[in-house]
């Protein structure tokens, strides 16, 4: 403290700063949780740091939130007080406002703040309050997981009107899940919830068009139905109204992963499809869909590609969809640029014996390791034309990793593994994928183990794609701190953040990718 | 003069001072331009006048607090030091000379000055600044007298240093303030929030508050003090004591720009085979954007200690009536055409010296303001072809965040346009912009030193 203040007093010869990193003085204790990136779609736009600053008494505590702009500059810092149970678990930017989620792990309540563009808090917010129930499932499903897509996770920006959430939620027996607008224009609020014709419903956000919010969905008929239904709703954004719900079986199984507006100004939802009596848990795909679809849910097109015709001429691929060497794709994410051509983003999975498992069973009859492991291979980048036939595969070489799996993985199919590797594991090295708002320029990160001569130790990795053309990059993380990890920036460039823990300090600095 | 003014909390401070340090890290790489040729013995005399000022002053402190004020005395003269011993000072003897006869216009007239230990020198800093360190040394940067308009304007600057000096107001602040800190009320008070469970953050914020509130009012009334001895020591000399107010007013406005009109990089950076990308400067949405808009009486109290010169208003408020009374005298009384001249060489010196000290984006945006003004124009191409490749270098390497700032609200607006193209720009942009720019310029160029190097590096990395 008194180091400090004889700084103030010697603050007259300090020079001006112009350098891009940013240090925190005095950290104790570095989580994760406390600080992240805001993000408008996959743009990062600025980023949070959430810290108790002060106690205030036994239940209450002074909180200090952080807001900083994308280039590391503090727009603002907002201290409050509140219970001593309450965090921060997501935060998202629609262009003018900006929303924060606060959970009361005691309370069982969620709270949504929103600030507007010129950085006052409104005068309303937005609360749920859980039951008992719904937290249980919470905490098992939306709270459990933090991997950096957020898998989990969403508050999706409609420009300049408000967010939808996203959530798990139960309903006594009934698993489903929640959608919620939060207006950012004036205090409006819906709520949609599907319980009816199942037990369980899992629903991913596809996108926004013309006043339609698009939602895949899948419907089970119970805990344990392997071949749930799979359809598409489209949720009216001013009245939360369910406007259509169109079946995804038509020539084969579809399931669309995302939503995007081509340059025609029509909306395309695209993924992977199966054939109709697969289960899409554990059968493989048979390749890549795209629909044309409009905002009353009609079908304006269809478009299949296979792994073993299309795909086939491109890549080594057998007739199960695997690529030598590669394994099978897992898809992690897919983009469309301004010229109208569709990337799809994949890393390799295959499955090998376990050397490990194989002795542990043969010298402990109760082994708790699976006689397989999952061997992470390559990353790959498929390209669509607009019309969407396969142009071009690439696989971008990186060092495999191996994730020993518990016992009675020996059977389970290769796509619910690679499930359990994303979501439960977390080992696949894709990390995140952003594109700027014309579409001309997008960049696929992930990290990576090089042991070369010059270097030995983490990297971080980049696939850029800029006006037609790839590139790629890498930037070696490791460095003298005791700790360090990754957030995404703007797009084309990372925030590293250091934490030296003999110095209780933290270091951030914006990097670029090349 | 006021010092570069850091109002965004405590931590910034600390961290500016753990970072200067290393920002002036100087650069070893071989110049092609030739700086004014420096006095290398002045140099080595002021800096040994000051080493023995200091080691006399370490000697001399007594046990009590001897620790914090060696902490602060040590700090200060690092900094005379790394002004002293690098080439970020001016020796030139004619430079140096003529800052000296202005300097024995004012101590002439004022006897009371005559008995002080003055080292005053221009520096090459960018920064518009003039400085005391509250132990001799004084400072004029090249930031500061570039945007100078005559001889007056430049004794008010030094007439306002000199009084801060001759007043003691560093060393005095200084006592003040360590014996504030080291205060029996200070350390109980310190004690007793340290063994509070609750709102010890809180008292300890106020602490704070309090202590440096008491530091910074403490600071004003020195400029307020020093600007009317300044008068007082100006009204004798014969000089024009409008040039007070001509100077606050430029003062309170220098964060703008420097230069007639700002740059456009559009068109600097705009050739027939290789048009300006206006996605490099395309503006994004930004969160609380409509902040900056705010024109609410505590946004422009924050807007103006945002200020490298902040609070200018007042002080012209507070000394109009008194110059209004005086007989208005000359603008220039030394040297006219010299003190041009050198206004025309410091932006040259400054925005090289920028270069060496690896502040990349400020010496180019120098640099395209020479050439889009026409000014020093060889020089000025060669510099922003030479800037390019070593943006194209650091890109490549990571390393080009070191170099170039970002965005910020206290920057003029075209540098800030500036900043967010390198914040944009890709790798091969660079390499393919600085190939054209070179094409460009390359009859222009022919014969000058350096110059074919840096185009044949930009094509070699276009090729890369």
């Amino acid at each position: 403290m008194k180091k400090l203040l004889l700084a103030v007093v010697i603050m007259t010869i300090a020079t001006a700063s112009y350098a891009q990193t940013y240090t925190f003085q005095n950290i104790r204790k570095t989580s994760h949780r406390s600080s992240d990136a805001i993000k408008e779609g996959t743009d990062v736009k600025g980023y949070y740091f959430f810290n108790v600053t002060d106690k205030i008494d036994k239940n209450t505590n002074e909180y200090t939130l952080s807001i900083f702009d994308n280039n590391l500059k503090v727009l603002k810092e907002i201290k409050f007080q509140d219970s001593k149970d309450i965090s921060i678990l997501e935060s998202s930017f629609n262009g003018t406002d900006l929303i924060f989620l606060f959970y009361n792990s005691d309370a069982k309540t969620f709270e949504y703040q929103i600030y507007g563009a010129d950085g006052k808090k409104k005068s309303y917010s937005y609360t749920r309050q859980l039951t008992k129930k719904e937290k249980r499932y919470l905490e098992s499903t939306y709270l459990a997981v933090n991997d950096d897509e957020k898998t989990y996770k969403g508050l999706y920006p409609i420009d300049g009107r408000g967010f939808i959430s996203n959530m798990p939620s139960r309903e006594d027996k009934d698993y489903t899940f929640q959608v919620d607008y939060f207006s950012t224009e004036k205090k409006k609020q819906w709520t949609f919830t599907p319980t009816e014709g199942g037990k369980k419903f899992s629903g991913d956000y596809l996108g926004y068009f013309n006043g339609t919010v698009y939602f895949e969905v899948l419907r089970f008929s119970g805990a344990f139905d392997q071949k749930p239904d799979s359809y598409i709703i489209g949720l009216d954004l001013e009245t939360g109204k369910q406007v259509f719900e169109k079946p995804t079986d038509a020539k084969y199984r579809f399931y669309p992963a995302s939503l995007s507006v081509l340059n025609d100004g029509k909306a395309y939802i695209y993924g992977e499809y199966f054939d109709l009596n697969d289960n899409i848990a554990k059968d493989k795909s048979k390749g890549f869909a795209f629909w044309g679809i409009d905002e009353k849910g009609k079908i304006l097109g269809e478009k299949y590609n296979s792994w073993d015709l299309e795909l086939g001429k491109f890549l080594d691929v057998n007739s199960k969809g695997k690529i030598t060497d590669f394994g099978y794709m897992f898809l992690h994410n897919m983009v469309q640029t301004s010229d109208g051509s569709i990337y799809a983003i994949g890393e390799g999975y295959k499955k090998v014996a376990s050397a490990l498992g194989i002795a542990a069973t043969l010298l402990t009859r109760n082994s708790n390791i699976s006689t397989i492991k999952v061997k992470v291979t390559d990353m790959m980048m498929i390209k669509f034309d607009k019309d969407f036939n396969v142009k071009e595969a690439k696989i971008y070489d990186k060092n495999s990793n191996s994730v020993e799996l518990q016992s009675g993985y020996d059977f389970v199919s290769g796509p619910l593994i690679a499930k359990m590797i994303k979501y439960y594991y977390g080992e696949f090295d894709y990390s995140y994928t952003q594109i700027n708002k014309d579409l001309s320029s997008f960049t696929v990160c992930y990290s990576d183990y090089v042991r070369g001569k010059d270097y030995k130790g983490s990297t971080f990795n980049s696939i850029s794609y800029n006006e037609g053309k790839i590139t790629t990059d890498r930037i070696n993380t490791k460095s003298n701190a005791s700790r360090s990890w990754v957030l995404p920036a703007k797009l084309g460039q990372v925030l590293i953040i250091e934490y030296f823990k003999k110095d209780k300090q933290l270091e951030m600095h914006l990097e670029k990718l090349n | 003069m006021t010092k570069p003014t850091i109002n965004t909390g405590l931590k910034l401070i600390l961290i500016l001072l753990f970072l200067a340090p290393h920002l002036c890290a100087y650069n070893q790489q071989k110049p092609v331009y030739k700086f004014q040729h420096d006095d290398s013995l002045l140099k080595t005399s002021y800096f040994k006048e000051a080493s023995d000022q200091q080691k006399k002053l370490i000697s001399s402190l007594d046990k009590e607090f001897k620790d914090d004020y060696k902490y602060i005395y040590e700090s200060r003269f690092k900094e005379v030091s790394g002004l002293l011993q690098s080439n970020r000072a001016v020796t030139d003897p004619v430079a140096h000379q003529y800052l000296q006869s202005i300097l024995k216009k004012i101590t002439d007239v004022n006897p009371e000055l005559k008995t002080l230990q003055v080292r005053l020198v221009f520096s090459r800093d960018w920064w518009p600044n003039a400085y005391s360190m509250g132990e001799g040394t004084l400072a004029v940067n090249a930031g500061l007298m570039i945007n100078l308009n005559n001889e007056a304007e430049l004794v008010f600057v030094l007439c306002h240093e000199l009084a801060h000096f001759y007043l003691d107001h560093s060393n005095k602040a200084i006592r003040k303030n360590v014996e504030a800190l080291n205060s029996a009320a200070f350390k109980a008070e310190m004690k007793r929030i340290s063994k509070q469970e609750y709102n010890a953050g809180k008292q300890l914020d106020s602490l704070v508050s309090l202590v440096s509130y008491g530091f910074r009012r403490h600071s004003r009334d020195n400029e307020a003090e020093a600007d009317r001895y300044a008068f007082a020591f100006m009204k004798r000399t014969g000089y024009d004591c409008n040039g007070i107010l001509t100077c606050l007013r430029l003062l309170d406005k220098i964060d703008e720009s420097n230069f007639s009109k700002p740059l456009v990089l559009e068109q600097v950076f705009n050739f027939d085979d290789y048009p300006f990308k206006k996605k490099w400067i395309q503006k994004e949405s930004m969160i609380f954007g409509q902040m900056g808009n705010d024109d609410s009486p505590l946004a422009q109290k924050e807007k103006d200690s945002l200020k490298t010169h902040p609070d200018c208003e007042n002080r012209i408020a507070f000394l109009t009536d008194s110059i209004r009374a005086v007989e208005a005298g000359k603008i220039f009384i030394v040297n006219e055409p010299y003190f041009n001249q050198l206004k025309k060489d410091f932006l040259v010196e400054m925005t090289e010296q920028l270069y060496r000290d690896k502040n990349l984006s400020r010496n180019l945006y120098y640099c395209l303001l020479m050439l889009q003004d026409k000014e020093n124009l060889q020089f000025a191409i060669y510099s922003i072809a030479r800037g390019l490749n070593l943006a194209y270098e650091s890109q490549k390497d990571h390393r080009l965040g070191m170099i170039v700032g970002k965005e910020g609200r206290e920057y003029a607006a075209d540098y800030n346009l500036l900043l967010r193209m390198f914040d944009k720009i890709r790798l091969n942009e660079i390499a393919d912009l600085n190939n054209f720019f070179c094409r460009y310029y390359q009859v222009l160029m022919t014969g000058y030193e350096g110059f074919e190097e840096e185009y044949s590096k930009a094509r070699k990395f276009k090729t890369q």
